[in-house]
């Protein structure tokens, strides 16, 4: 019996900056892309932070340079204040919106991160909506990471 | 999509910085890995090393990075060249890499370029 290959919607898929070039939109659902064929939403990259644009309690803006792709990144700051969130309970809210603080007070120019969240689309460009962010200080950190990406490339997404 | 403003620094090694390379151009953003061997306090210009070949980098703009020589520094900026076909890295960011796996690093280049190739001859066809 044929196996499925396991569907990449619902894992963070480890990618390159330049990879995102071969993701392009699902017309059905906006938080939906695909990847050469394959459904994905969710990423994760990892470079030096390049730019960074604070926006307290709104938002931070800021790209990571994997030296393939300068890649933006937004970390939402508003959750206390923004009607999108106001369905949920306010204990919860707390706990995201001081996790993310912390990620932004970490998010420092120079720095090497490595960031997961959804992909999203903003006036035509591709960014990361930004749910988890760790700093990397092992030197080899983005080689493996490469590395990663390009096993991973070669024998599932691209393969 | 549409091409971000910040251009990201193309990983290169020290040997590929000769003139004839591609690499070699004004403006070029690139990201350079190697080992300090001096470093002036007066001009702030570093002088790493690599395989043998050499680049100065002005680091003027670096704040908070303490620089020792012998150590292994990772470097992101534009490549500026002189007159005298000397080229210095305007350097917007950097960091001390001491510890990196350097035969490592340079197996992951050669893959990543092979990635690349492959990825981009698939996009055209």
């Amino acid at each position: 019996m044929d196996q499925q290959p396991p569907s990449l919607l619902h894992i963070h898929v480890k990618l390159l900056g330049f990879s995102l070039h071969s993701i392009t939109p699902w017309p059905n659902n906006p938080s939906i892309f695909y990847l050469n064929g394959k459904r994905i939403s969710r990423i994760e990259i990892l470079g030096v932070v390049t730019s960074r644009d604070y926006r307290p309690n709104k938002f931070l803006r800021f790209t990571l340079d994997d030296g393939t792709h300068s890649i933006t990144c937004i970390l939402w700051l508003n959750h206390l204040t923004s009607p999108f969130f106001a369905s949920r309970q306010p204990a919860t809210l707390r706990v995201i919106s001081d996790l993310a603080k912390c990620f932004a007070d970490d998010i420092q120019f120079g720095k090497v991160a490595r960031v997961r969240g959804r992909v999203s689309s903003y006036r035509g460009d591709l960014q990361v909506t930004v749910s988890d962010v760790v700093i990397e200080r092992d030197p080899d950190a983005e080689t493996l990471h490469r590395l990663d990406c390009i096993s991973l490339g070669r024998r599932c997404y691209f393969g | 999509m549409a091409s971000n403003a910040i251009k990201s620094g193309a990983l290169v090694t020290l040997p590929e910085l000769q003139p004839s390379s591609e690499f070699f151009k004004e403006g070029a953003s690139l990201r350079v890995t190697g080992k300090l061997q001096e470093y002036s306090v007066e001009t702030a210009i570093a002088v790493i090393a690599d395989q043998g070949a050499t680049l100065k980098v002005d680091t003027q703009h670096l704040r908070e990075l303490s620089f020792r020589i012998g150590s292994i520094f990772q470097f992101i900026g534009e490549l500026n060249i002189q007159p005298n076909n000397e080229a210095i890295l305007q350097a917007c960011t950097g960091r001390n890499v001491d510890g990196i796996d350097l035969d490592l690093y340079y197996q992951s280049l050669q893959q990543l370029r092979q990635f690349q190739a492959k990825h981009m001859k698939n996009a055209t066809t």
